[in-house]
């Protein structure tokens, strides 16, 4: 019996090592030694031949023989695999993929977008107005009367004595106050106007207007909110500060400055060494306004702010030239 | 406002550095926009005593001077100089290497084989003057080694501050003096306004009446006999020149200077011009005209306050001054005057003869009612201290109605409340009494503050609260959250599916353009529509930049087209840009117009954004696509697209409109080839348009569930050979409409022609799915309603089946 089991897994390593590179001849030298017919369960049928002292030895030599056989098999069939997969030809990894094509909202949506996000987080409605607005909208009713010299602020352009285009985004306050009772917290992104074209200037541009107005909201709330906001768009550590400055719609009013996100507040061209950039107006809502929207100043306060979208945007991007926002140039818009 | 701080120092002392001031103005909301020394031509220029003077030995013309230029020891320094008057023991100045002078930058040099350590320089080289006859010879005691401007006594610093329109009285160095006053925590002073009078008293030589006291509340006047009127001297002329003032004569000059100095604008009269020797202040006639100092005649309309003499005019009120009265060199009597102008009627005046003056730019702001008699005296005793004149006793001052000084309430706790600050009532006080506010304490809590004149934007306890922010430092208010009631913020449905169909464009490949809402007048011209079309006008700009510029935009066509040729021009060919945004059109709702959101793209050369696969242009199956892939966004019903009722910019042959529940949403198609050319485009452009808004009405419901099909599909196949002329969809609608229950969908699969098929003929492959609810369908089943379908199409559309 110790013969024929050595003299198997000679018969069987010597096939193995004659194999070649035919797969199939693998399978059938494991079907001719493993198989439930094959060579192997030959010996284990004659099993029963064998003496009973003999038997366990002979046992205990074709288990042996089976899991080198096995072991045997499945090598070489790894080996074989191996084989396989290194003659395959195999893919150029580095090919392009076969991506569908895609675009780009315009830096200032986006930005915009951004703004609204942080305040829609903080409560605050997107409402929209007219960009085409009437006099008493974009300037009366902010406590801008026709013969102020607030109006020498703004460049206005007219469709007709009583109509403009609107200079900023400052009447969606009128018309929001005018159409809802306090409480009130409406942020108004949208298109303004005004008669002014240079280096910094274009005769459109973009603001988004913010309101919060109901009982005790006092100037640190003003604060609070914009911090918040600013720290948002601009990261945690950003320092603010809050200057006086004159809107004819808010008492008192604010400028608000930011450190400079391009120096961090060393001193640079962009900020023009002063360390801070200006980013935006704001101020308590003027007694005044209230008057034309029927709300009584002694019950309810509350703030507003204005801010450029543009401004934001070259702040955000580092982008150093406003024309190129109206341009519309793909080399410029695939940038973002 | 332009301030000089030398000018500045003799109304208020301050130790705060020059940074520090300007840094307290800026954080109490008077912007320090820029800060400049004022002679910045004479760094590195020091006085220097030319101690011996030796030949040049190259050149006869020139000498070396032998100069000290440190007060005490140092060496000499060698100059050439060729100045006749450069001798030994006088005083001038040297600039040294490094100064800039207007002339160039100063170096050690060679001049003819000589080194030279430096210029000695003339007046004009230094530009401090027109001299240039030779080196400036200074006075003999001046300090040697000192820098020039600070021996002359001219050096100085200035400052640019952003006076916002609500703040007239910081149009003044008083103004600012009282500011800065406020921020050292000391007192402003105030110049002197004692006069030296002589002669007869004024009411015997002229007199002054108001007749319109609303535009005029208040008129002052004093004369000034006898002066002689000649430049003015140095210390005045320096001072006018270092705020930018064009120094004129000693008489104007002052009143320039007094102006600068009170914030009190005030003019001067030829008294000996003025007819019947008095003056009548009164609303212009209709018709009349008036020639002012700038040889301009005008007329200045009805209720323009007037000042008169007692013929006619001889000013415009707070504007400008009359030819016909001016300051001549011969004058030797003045009439000045100071006076309160209604800030609404100079506004009107000033912008309806567009002119606008020193004078009428405070007076629109509001000058202080209650400053027209110091203002008065002091350019008075100017006048006679420069000018050599007599000042006439008294002084007329003409009030019609008192002028009542503004008194305010202010509550500390309701001013603490708006501001969120903690500031006690006694603090608030004094805060308010640093800017020459007179505060009474009335109830505990409560103050009463009489505002100074001069302070005319201040009548609210919301106007004084604003100063107590500003006095305390906005920095010094805590940063508070607002208490308010949790509500979720109402999103407007249209603004979401908007932004969500911007992102469905740029998933597609489309960047997003922003264009302005004005178009050139000429525009629509350039998309073919002519003055017949029933397209509505655009609204037109009164007062346009450009004509450009000219109307707002009735379409977004012109601003992609105009992308589309630039980004062409630029060599950007590929590319899909598409813009959603409002359009204006007349009349309708809103103030001006109607305005709606209108959807545009443009797509241009090819599909693949690689080349490795493919470079396919894009066709009219790409620009339909985008708007069926928009369309079924929105979920409508019933698209369709149909050649007709085209736009003029779409080319007829290869353009479509669209339709949406049979409503007509838009076109889309090939430009028009004359846009094209017209527009300077120089590629083929595909483009769509919608009426974004109204097909945000058209869209569909919320969709309900229904359950997912448990039963395989069973396709089937149908080709036909049709007539080319019948739209694929035409045998599609048909089957659609026949409604059969087992008919899941039906696609189109295959277009073909060939020469087998015939000509004018196509053959259509059309897929079925069929499906049941409730059962696997059997093939026998499938194939009865199958048969029966194409008997019904073929019999329909005459058509063959293959
Ligand atoms: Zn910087």
């Amino acid at each position: 019996m110790k013969e024929a089991v050595e003299n198997l897994l000679e018969t069987a390593c010597r096939a193995l090592s004659e194999l070649g590179e035919d797969s199939k001849a693998l399978d059938l030298a494991r079907v001719r030694f493993l198989g439930r017919k094959g060579e192997l369960a030959q010996l284990f049928k004659e099993l029963g031949k064998v003496s009973e002292q003999e038997r366990r030895e002979a046992g205990r030599l074709l288990n042996e023989a089976k899991a080198r056989l096995e072991t045997l098999f499945s090598e070489a069939l790894e080996k074989r695999r191996e084989l396989d997969s290194a003659g395959r030809q195999a893919i150029d990894v580095s090919v392009p993929g076969r991506r569908a094509p895609l675009g780009r909202l315009h830096p200032i949506s986006q930005t915009a977008a951004e703004i609204c996000r942080i305040f829609n987080w903080l409560g605050f409605e997107t409402v929209e107005g007219p960009e085409i607005e009437l006099d008493y909208y974009n300037f009366e009713a902010l406590n801008i009367p026709r013969d102020h010299p607030a109006r020498d602020m703004q460049d206005t352009f007219y469709i007709s004595e009583d109509v403009v285009l609107r200079t900023h985004t400052s009447p969606l306050q009128v018309r929001t106050m005018e159409k809802r009772k306090p409480p009130v917290r409406v942020i108004a992104p949208g298109r303004t106007y005004r008669r002014d074209s240079d280096v910094t200037h274009t005769p459109m541009f973009h603001q988004v207007e913010g309101l919060m107005v109901g009982k005790e909201i006092s100037f640190g709330d003003l604060k609070g909110i914009l911090t918040t906001f600013v720290h948002q768009m601009f990261g945690k550590g950003v320092a603010l500060r809050f200057r006086p400055s004159f809107f004819p719609f808010t008492e008192p009013s604010a400028e608000v400055d930011i450190e400079c996100v391009m120096c961090r507040g060393k001193g640079c061209r962009v900020c023009k060494s002063t360390g801070w950039l200006e980013i935006l107006g704001s101020g308590m809502v003027d007694p005044e306004v209230y008057k034309y929207v029927d709300y009584d100043p002694e019950e309810i306060t509350g703030f507003a702010f204005g801010m450029g979208i543009e401004r934001i945007a070259m702040l955000k991007f580092g982008i150093d030239d406003l024309r190129l926002f109206f341009e519309n140039d793909l080399r410029f818009l695939r940038q973002f | 406002m332009l301030i000089s701080l030398n000018w500045l120092s003799d109304y208020v002392d301050c130790s705060l550095s020059t940074e520090s001031i300007a840094e307290g103005l800026t954080m109490a909301g008077l912007e320090v926009e820029a800060i400049s020394v004022r002679h910045p031509q004479l760094k590195n220029v020091v006085t220097a005593r030319i101690e011996a003077v030796e030949p040049h030995p190259n050149a006869d013309r020139l000498k070396i001077c032998l100069v000290r230029a440190h007060a005490r020891g140092g060496e000499l320094l060698r100059i050439v100089c060729g100045a006749p008057n450069a001798r030994a023991g006088v005083v001038a100045p040297l600039a040294l290497p490094g100064a800039e002078l207007s002339g160039g930058v100063v170096r050690e040099a060679k001049v003819r084989g000589e080194v030279s350590g430096g210029m000695l320089c003339s007046r004009k080289e230094l530009g401090l003057g027109e001299d240039h006859g030779g080196i400036w010879i200074l006075s003999a005691e001046t300090a040697v080694g000192v820098a020039l401007d600070e021996a002359l006594g001219i050096r100085d610093v200035l400052m640019e501050i952003g006076i916002t329109p609500n703040r007239g009285d910081c149009l003044s160095f008083m103004g600012i003096a009282r500011e800065v006053a406020a921020l050292c925590k000391t007192a402003a002073r105030y110049p002197a306004s004692a006069v030296e009078e002589s002669g007869p008293p004024i009411d015997s030589l002229t007199s002054v009446t108001i007749e319109d006291a609303q535009g005029c509340p208040r008129y002052g006047a004093r004369l000034i006999c006898g002066v002689k009127v000649g430049p003015s001297p140095d210390w005045l002329k320096d001072r006018v020149e270092a705020v930018g003032v064009r120094s004129i004569n000693n008489i104007v000059d002052v009143t320039n200077y007094v102006m600068m100095e009170l914030g009190q604008p005030l003019h001067a009269f030829d008294f000996n011009r003025l007819r019947e020797k008095r003056i009548v202040v009164r609303t212009a006639r209709a018709g009349e005209r008036f020639t002012t100092l700038d040889s301009v005649e005008r007329e200045p309309g009805e209720g323009t306050v007037m000042i008169c003499d007692g013929v006619g005019p001889v000013a415009i009120g707070g504007v400008m001054g009359g030819l016909n009265s001016e300051i001549a060199p011969d004058t030797c009597d003045v009439l000045l005057e100071s006076a309160y102008f209604n800030p609404v009627s100079i506004r009107r005046t000033s912008r309806a003869l567009g002119l606008k003056t020193e004078a009428s730019y405070r007076f629109e702001r509001g000058t202080d009612p209650d400053g027209v008699p110091r203002a008065l005296d002091r350019a008075a005793e100017l006048m006679r201290r420069v000018g050599g004149g007599r000042v006439a006793a008294g002084r007329i001052d003409v009030l019609p109605h008192p002028i009542a000084a503004s008194e305010v309430e202010l509550r500390c706790e309701r001013v603490n409340r708006l501001l969120g600050t903690s500031l006690a009532c006694d603090e608030m006080k004094e805060y308010l009494e640093s800017i020459e506010m007179r505060v009474e304490k009335t109830a505990p809590g409560l103050l009463r503050v009489r505002v100074p004149g001069f302070r005319s934007d201040i009548t609210r306890e919301v106007d004084l609260a604003e100063e107590l922010a500003r006095l305390s430092g906005y920095d010094r208010i805590p940063v508070t959250s607002p208490l308010a009631s949790v509500h979720a913020a109402d999103c407007d449905p249209r603004q979401m599916v908007r932004a969500r169909a911007k992102e469905l464009l740029i998933g597609a490949g489309f960047f997003e353009v922003i264009n302005y809402s004005f178009i050139a007048s000429d525009a629509l011209g350039k998309l073919r529509y002519s003055d017949t079309d029933t397209v509505p006008a655009p609204i037109r700009v009164k007062n346009p930049l450009s004509d450009e510029q000219g109307v707002m935009r009735t379409t977004l066509m012109p601003g992609l087209l105009d992308n589309a040729r630039h980004n062409i021009d630029h060599r950007s060919e590929n590319f899909k840009i598409f813009e959603l945004s409002k359009v204006f059109l007349p009349a309708g709702q809103g103030p001006g117009a109607e305005e709606i959101q209108h959807l545009a793209g443009i797509m241009a050369g090819n599909r693949s954004p690689l080349a490795l696969y493919g470079e396919a242009e894009v066709d009219f199956a790409d620009v339909k696509g985008v708007v069926e892939q928009i369309c079924a966004f929105l979920r409508t019903e019933e698209l369709r697209f149909r050649a007709e009722s085209l736009p003029p910019w779409l080319e007829p042959s290869a353009s479509a409109s669209v339709y949406v529940s049979g409503q007509r949403v838009g076109e889309l198609g090939s430009v028009h080839r004359d846009v094209l050319q017209a527009c300077d485009v120089k590629r083929p452009l595909l483009a769509f348009r919608l009426d974004f808004d109204g097909l945000l009405d058209l869209r569909g419901p919320v969709p309900l569930y229904r359950g997912v099909p448990k039963f395989p599909p069973v396709p089937r196949d149908l080709a036909l050979i049709a007539e080319e002329r019948i739209p694929v969809e035409e045998p599609l609608e048909f089957i659609r409409s026949l409604k059969e229950p087992l008919v899941e969908s039906v696609e189109i699969f295959d277009i073909f022609k060939s020469e087998q098929i015939g000509a004018g003929k196509k053959s259509i492959g059309y897929r079925f799915t069929y499906r049941a609810a409730d059962r696997s369908l059997t093939d026998e089943e499938v194939n009865t309603v199958h048969g029966q379908l194409i008997a019904k199409v073929t019999a329909r559309f005459g058509v063959s089946l293959r």
